[in-house]
């Protein structure tokens, strides 16, 4: 058991029929994917390139036309492979009429809590998603984000040991995408497993143990992140509180070691970081 | 697409299994349904029988009532016919079908001066038989209920003035369970008027008696007393005159 | 079986916040209520007419009210992607589609609580109007004219039966409500489900008709005799439940046919909710 990974993808196609037609069109082709334990994996790629479909494959929503999907070992088939799992999906949509109190407690009993265990599960996770002010308040009145939070709650009501994301910070702003990107750190500490897709690649980089890349249905790169982004004959330094003399100096030594200075440049923040910074005063 | 398959194909087995079950469970009036097709069309039949039928016939008899008050005779005959096809275990239906025609209608045909006398008993007896119609036709659908048979009684005692037969269906009425408990001493009145039957009359009558004070009312007693008289029952068997 | 009780009690609430579940109600109070005024146009037996119009109206709106609330209940799940987070959840389908039906059942069986709550209390009060005044009018008739005219009302008033066939009621829209589950799981619009819905309601009333004239091959042409046996095979005999009419005009129902008709509901039931389990099993979401 403890040999099996999270996730394992083998071969995996599947075709959708063409409404009216007798054409298929294939979302996902011959995908190979594997998901360690403990390990953060970005699934990325442009928009249609097939990852919900992969992702939902994986839960046993939509079934492979070919290839096969296991989560610790068990067949995505099976109802109890998805007994420790937790799903957040695109865009997620809950029932208007429940509070958010109200609507973990569905989630939780729908994976056999109740109780004072589920009671206390309900208080915890409003609190780590930040939304103890709003569990008394019908989701008809959360905004976007807060959905996407209480989204996540129901996704880990069950203390899973796997958790599916589906472009988890699309459409959130960005101090709102910073806690889930601390969420997902958080989750990997404790030793949980995050499958998680985006089409914003920027925005995961920094969490992803490892990615893969879908482009049309197909999986065209995977690996560890840095590995990917290296570039293999070039070395980056950065230097804080350097003269003007000092880096005239480091030319001069690239220069005598036959290498080439590619780029010199002053440094900058990104965009993003000058906003939370400046959101943060 | 196969699954679509196997649904309809289980769709199928499934109708053929429950079946029997459906023809074993006593349908409340198949006879019924299959007349009222011939009587009201496809549309109205649909309607009748799809939740909508009693009241509709409800409203029917509404109708027939709001007609009555306004003396259109030929309008409550046909309204009436209505009602009673689309519900025909209402026993009140048939009762007061019957009861306007024979009782109603009649009166007012022969208050109808414009017309002569024969023409007019002519159809105060045709509004009679209407109403005997009615009863009978309700009776054929109701055949347990003891209620038409009194209608019928009441028409034959008052209307035709024929005591065997309001005896015969007084009878009737009192045989079945839920009959009011004058019928079976009503039945015995009738019977007394009968010329040829004051025998049989006077057992029931005198049986009737002998079961206590709670039927000796004033009429039974001056009933059993002319029959005494008449088959001229011995002295000492005579009900004691201060009852 | 927990699982399946928090969809339906979910399902229940969801469908009790709706909209239409109040104006079905409301307008079926409405219908009840007015039956008493309606009932005094006709001198005499206006018991028997406002039971007619009381119980013609919850048979038809609680039928209208089966096929509306479950009509939307899986396809609304699916388009708003609820469905996802559930069924991503440990939870099997079987138990999914059970909890909806349930919950529709719950909903169906409030709302008839309600409309034979203020049935009752309408009959009762009439009744025993009726009652005290027929008490006055024999006041000085013998007492058994009295008896006779106080069992004649009492025969037309409050009576078992009444319950019986109120039971029928809600397993015919219970009925109602497993059809259409299995049709929604076909369909591609409620539209579609709504009109299905509607001829099944029609053409099942006339179940028994088709499937008298097929048993008793009274010698039509194949092609009618092909036609009457796939709605004989085909429809549910709805029918079987209506025993309000028989019961309003004063027959009694047996307790015979009372249970043989309950068993066939529960079996329409079981069947039609397997199905549609089956088709809901090979549904991609
Ligand atoms: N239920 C479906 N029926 C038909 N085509 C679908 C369905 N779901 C997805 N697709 C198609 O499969 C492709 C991949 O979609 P998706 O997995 O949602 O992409 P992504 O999540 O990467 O944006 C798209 O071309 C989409 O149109
Ligand atoms: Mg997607």
């Amino acid at each position: 058991m403890t040999a099996e990974p999270a996730v394992a993808v083998r071969g995996l196609t599947k075709r959708f029929p063409v409404p009216f037609t007798r054409r298929l069109i294939s979302a996902v082709e011959d995908v190979d994917l594997t998901v360690n334990r403990g390990e953060v994996y970005g699934l990325l790629g442009p928009n249609g390139s097939g990852k919900s479909t992969t992702l939902k494959i994986i839960l046993g929503l939509v079934w492979p036309t070919s290839g096969s999907a296991k989560i610790f070992g068990r067949d995505s088939g099976e109802v109890h492979s998805r007994d420790s799992v937790g799903f957040l999906p695109e865009n997620p949509y809950f029932y208007k009429f429940l509070t958010g109190t109200e609507t973990l407690r569905f989630f939780g009993k729908l994976c056999g809590l109740h109780g004072e265990q589920l009671h206390q599960r309900i208080i915890d996770l409003l609190d780590l998603v930040g939304l103890t002010n709003a569990r008394e308040q019908r989701l008809a009145t959360y905004s976007k984000g807060m959905l996407q939070r209480i989204g996540l709650a129901q996704a880990l009501i069950n203390d899973p040991q796997l958790v599916v994301l589906d472009e988890p910070t699309a459409g959130v702003d960005p101090a709102g995408s910073r806690d889930i990107r601390d969420l997902i750190v958080d989750l990997r500490k404790r030793g949980v497993t995050v499958l998680l897709s985006s089409h914003l690649l920027g925005q995961v980089q920094e969490v992803c143990d490892r990615v893969g890349i879908l482009a049309n249905g197909k999986l065209v790169r995977e690996g560890k992140l840095e590995e990917l982004l290296a570039i293999e004959n070039q070395t980056e330094l950065v230097l804080e509180n350097a003269s003007e003399d000092l880096v005239k100096r480091v030319q001069e030594l690239a220069r005598d070691a036959n290498a080439r200075l590619v780029a010199q440049r002053r440094s900058t923040t990104t965009l993003e970081r000058f906003f939370l910074d400046a959101t943060d005063e | 697409m196969i699954r679509v398959l196997v649904v309809i194909a289980a769709i199928l087995c499934f109708g053929a299994v429950r079946l029997p079950l459906e023809q074993k469970i006593p349908a409340q009036d198949r006879q019924l349904t299959l007349g009222l097709r011939e009587q009201i069309g496809q549309l109205g039949f649909a309607a009748a029988l799809s939740g909508f039928r009693s009241i509709v016939a409800d409203i029917v008899f509404i109708q027939a009532h709001v007609a009555w008050e306004r003396t259109e005779w030929a309008r409550v005959l046909l309204l009436l016919r209505e009602a009673t096809t689309l519900q025909p275990q209402s026993i009140m239906f048939w009762d007061m079908a019957a009861w306007h025609m024979a009782w109603n209608a009649s009166a007012a045909v022969m208050n109808d001066e414009s017309q002569s006398l024969t023409v007019r008993v002519r159809k105060q007896h045709q509004y009679f038989d209407l109403g005997k119609d009615f009863l009978e036709r309700g009776i054929q659908y109701n055949p347990d209920n003891p209620r038409l048979y009194e209608a019928m009684a009441r028409l034959y005692q008052q209307k035709y003035e024929d005591h065997l037969h309001a005896s015969e269906y007084f009878a009737k009425a009192a045989a079945l369970p839920g009959a009011m408990s004058y019928d079976r001493r009503f039945s015995a009145y009738e019977l007394s008027y009968c010329d040829g039957r004051e025998r049989e009359a006077y057992e029931k009558l005198r049986a009737l008696y002998d079961e206590g004070e709670k039927e000796r009312l004033p009429t039974l007693i001056k009933r059993l007393k002319f029959l005494e008289q008449k088959i001229d029952i011995p002295q000492d068997r005579r009900i004691p005159d201060s009852a | 079986m927990r699982r399946t009780l928090a969809i339906a009690s979910n399902t229940l609430t969801d469908l009790t916040r709706q909209r239409v579940f109040y104006f079905i109600l409301i307008f079926a109070l409405i219908l009840i209520g007015s039956s008493v005024f309606m009932s005094r146009f006709s001198f005499q037996q206006e018991l028997q007419i406002l039971k007619d119009i009381s119980l013609g109206t919850m048979s038809i709106l609680t039928s209208l009210l089966a096929i509306l609330a479950t009509a939307r209940l899986i396809p609304q799940d699916i388009e708003d992607r609820t469905a996802y987070t559930i069924l991503a959840k440990p939870v099997p389908r079987y138990q999914y589609v059970l909890g909806k039906l349930l919950g529709v059942l719950g909903l169906l069986v409030i709302s008839l609580f309600i409309m034979s709550a203020l049935f009752f209390a309408m009959l009762y009060t009439r009744e025993q109007t009726l009652l005290s005044e027929a008490m006055r009018q024999y006041a000085t008739a013998p007492r058994e004219q009295l008896e006779d005219a106080l069992r004649t009302v009492r025969a037309a008033g409050l009576k078992i039966d009444i319950a019986q066939a109120i039971g029928l009621l809600f397993m015919k829209a219970s009925v109602l409500a497993a059809t259409t589950l299995l049709v929604t799981t076909f369909a591609t619009t409620n539209i579609f489900t709504v009109i299905t819905m509607v001829f099944v309601y029609f053409i099942g009333h006339l179940q028994e008709i088709a499937r008298e004239y097929w048993l008793q091959q009274t010698g039509n042409g194949w092609f009618t005799h092909l036609f009457l046996a796939l709605v004989a095979l085909i429809f549910p005999d709805l029918q079987a439940f209506n025993r309000v009419d028989q019961v309003v005009a004063g027959h009694a129902l047996s307790l015979g046919i009372f249970t043989q008709t309950t068993l066939l509901g529960c079996f329409y039931i079981a069947v039609y909710t397997t199905l549609a389990v089956v088709m809901f099993y090979g549904k991609e979401l």
